[in-house]
């Protein structure tokens, strides 16, 4: 007798740990609705003011009427249809008594406004479902348990949505862009004289381009092998196969974020804060290029060494094979062929990206490039063009050919 | 006979799902039994085979080999430990873009000298036992193609000669013929009974089918939700030890 009250005890004691879900995703629903409903009105109040007005402001309201506005609308849409957040969560409004009831859905709005209240009793009653919920006998239940009946077009309402917010975000960025097809269509005639100086390469820079050139390719060449002595051991700790132990995992976490923020940096600015750092020429554009293919390679070394087969490495620990070992005959014969054809396409981008670094001053033919351009000289700044197109032809070529047999 | 192989209250716990793969198995290895270890998909076969030489370590339990305490020793001495304890696998677990004999060779990775091994220098004596190992499993014509263009059966023919490498005392397989087709399992497991009777090389090796299990087992140990659930010779499974180890709707399945 005992053992079964303390059983029923047990049994009413209600389940934290679903009740947060439940409450977590309700509030979920709520922030996707808001925040659907937000980006709305200001897309739509950005385009009233650009396109009917000819103001460019964006929001006519304080923000905060605005939010409430958008809670206010939410909560309409939620209690009366499927609203964006509830089709993209999963959740339904279901009855559960007989019918579905216009007034009980109305009822359950209003009741929806003091909702946050049930929360303090929602932790300690026995029921699943918020009190407002059982009120109306309409339950926020999860998609998954309603059947869809026919749907009239109010159920669809969160399409109507998307389709509005997808027409409006295009409207506005016509708008913020200042997209002009009549200076387009109009006026190209004015650069008439920039394609035909460039068309006329002056083919009397040959020399000089080519030794420029060359500076180019050999800053590619300089960053791409220095990455690769830092990148393949790195690599083994930013695998997340490999990192174990605690002290593993750290390495791992530190080396994993400081590749992301290195690689989020791209290499223009890095040459620029190599420029100051050790003054212009090809060696900050080497630099440039060397952090940023770093980050790179190691990135895509170390995912290639999270999907080697675990079987030959399995195979060599059973042999006998000490930590050395296993890594020789078990991994590196797996990756060989990968890291160098990572290697490979490094090298292709480092020369593309060498000659653009060399506009802010890091060295090589882009700098000559664009000198030539800041003066106007355009049948020399075509001669440098051409010697970079068929370069980075080339190499693109080289290295997709070799990349082929490599795999 | 002696006790090569003592295994005492193992058990096996996975975090990860808080699985419990193996329940307080004991039992004991004899030198040159040919050992089978059945059951159901899930039942911990992989496991138990993986603790004897703590490719995964066991959450409790010893095991001795040989007179040595495998679960206490020392990370240096489980190398030592593990030269002796060949293993064969169900993917084979081949390296597929390095040489067959690159393969085979590996295997003695546990005698070499580490640093030589850095150059992938080996003493001619292993080559020549690469060789002959290859002979043996009578594909020493393959030894310079690469693995991954050997068909399944000539690449698990590979993998014993990896093993045979280790000159075992021991060998372990994880169902070794479960990718090949019944013809190939034959040969494959003929390989094993060789190695078993003529080399006296001790054999615990998990099966799927039962037939394969009493052709070639010595004794048969069945295993059931980490739990051993038989344990004796292969005429003593009748239909009832069969349901009890496979379930009732299990209907057997002959491999010829
Ligand atoms: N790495 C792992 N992490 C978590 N659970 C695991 C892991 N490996 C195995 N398990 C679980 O342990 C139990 C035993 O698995 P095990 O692989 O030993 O079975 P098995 O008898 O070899 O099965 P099979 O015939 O499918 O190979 C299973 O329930 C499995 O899901
Ligand atoms: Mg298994």
């Amino acid at each position: 007798m005992q053992d079964r009250y303390h059983a029923e005890l047990m049994m009413d004691e209600p389940d934290f740990r679903k009740r947060f879900q439940s409450i977590r995703r309700r509030a979920l629903v709520l922030l996707t609705d808001v925040i659907a409903l937000s980006y709305l009105w200001t897309l739509a109040s950005y385009c009233w003011n650009r396109f009917v007005l000819g103001t460019g402001s964006y929001i006519t309201l304080p923000w905060w009427a605005m939010i409430i506005i958008a809670i206010e609308i939410a909560a309409v849409w939620e209690n009366f249809g499927v609203s964006l957040g509830m089709h993209l969560l999963g959740v339904r409004l279901s009855s559960r008594s007989e019918e579905s009831n216009p007034a009980n859905h109305a009822l359950r709005y209003l009741l929806w406004h003091i909702a946050p209240l049930s929360l303090i009793s929602f932790f300690f009653s026995s029921k699943e479902e918020p009190w407002h919920d059982r009120v109306t006998h309409l339950y926020a239940v999860s998609a998954a348990e309603v059947e869809e009946k026919r749907v009239s077009w109010y159920r669809t309402s969160w399409k109507n949505a998307l389709a509005l917010i997808g027409v409006l975000t295009v409207l506005t960025a016509v708008g913020v862009t200042d997209m002009d097809l009549y200076a387009l269509f109009t006026r190209a005639s004015r650069t008439g004289r920039i394609w035909t100086r460039l068309l006329n390469p002056n083919f009397s820079l040959l020399g000089s381009g080519f030794r420029l050139l060359i500076v180019t390719i050999y800053m590619a060449f300089m960053a791409t092998i220095f990455a690769i002595v830092v990148a393949v051991p790195l690599s083994f700790f930013a695998a997340r196969n490999l990192a174990q132990g605690i002290i593993g995992r750290a390495i791992y976490t530190v080396v994993r974020v400081a590749i992301s923020i290195t690689r989020s940096i791209d290499a223009i600015i890095w040459a620029i804060i190599f420029l100051v750092w050790v003054r212009v020429g090809a060696f900050p554009g080497v630099l440039a290029l060397f952090v940023h293919s770093i980050a790179d390679l190691t990135k895509l070394y170390s995912e290639r060494l999270e999907s080697i087969d675990p079987g030959p490495v399995e195979a060599i620990r059973a042999a006998g094979g000490n930590k050395l070992q296993v890594i020789l005959y078990g991994i590196i014969p797996q990756i060989i062929n990968p890291y160098l054809s990572f290697t490979l396409y490094r090298w292709d981008i480092n020369v593309r990206m060498a000659t653009i670094i060399g506009i802010v001053g890091g060295g090589g033919i882009g700098q000559s490039l664009y000198q030539y351009m800041k003066v106007s000289d355009y049948s020399s700044a075509g001669m440098m063009m051409l010697l970079i197109v068929v370069t980075v032809w080339s190499i693109d070529y080289i290295s997709a050919r070799l990349r082929a047999r490599l795999n | 006979m002696d006790e090569q192989l003592v295994i005492e209250h193992l058990s096996k716990v996975y975090e990860r799902g808080e699985v419990l793969a193996l329940n307080d198995v004991s039992f004991t290895v004899k030198k040159g039994e040919f050992l089978v270890v059945i059951g159901l998909s899930g039942s911990g076969k992989s496991t138990l085979l993986r603790c004897i030489n703590r490719l995964i370590e066991p959450t409790a339990g010893k095991v001795f080999f040989e007179g040595v305490d495998v679960t206490a020793a020392s990370s240096r001495e489980l190398l030592r430990i593990r030269r002796k304890m060949g293993m064969i696998f169900q993917q084979f677990n081949l390296v597929k873009r390095s040489s067959v004999l690159t393969n085979v060779l590996a295997g003695r990775l546990g005698y070499v000298n580490p640093w030589l091994s850095v150059i992938h220098k080996f003493p001619r004596e292993d080559i020549e036992l690469a060789f002959k190992n290859l002979d043996r499993v009578a594909i020493r014509d393959q030894a310079y193609k690469r693995a991954d263009e050997l068909s399944g059966g000539q690449q698990q023919r590979v993998g014993i000669a990896r093993a045979l490498m280790q000159e075992p005392d021991l060998l372990m397989a994880d169902e070794p013929v479960s990718a090949l087709d019944p013809a190939t399992s034959h040969s494959v497991m003929k390989y094993l009974e060789q190695m078993n009777q003529e080399d006296g090389v001790t054999v615990i090796t998990s099966l799927h089918f039962l037939s394969l299990a009493r052709r070639y087992g010595t004794r048969i140990l069945a295993l059931k939700d980490g739990e051993i659930v038989f344990e004796g010779l292969p005429s003593e499974i009748d239909e009832a030890r069969f349901k009890e180890i496979y379930g009732d709707e299990a209907e057997h399945v002959e491999v010829s």
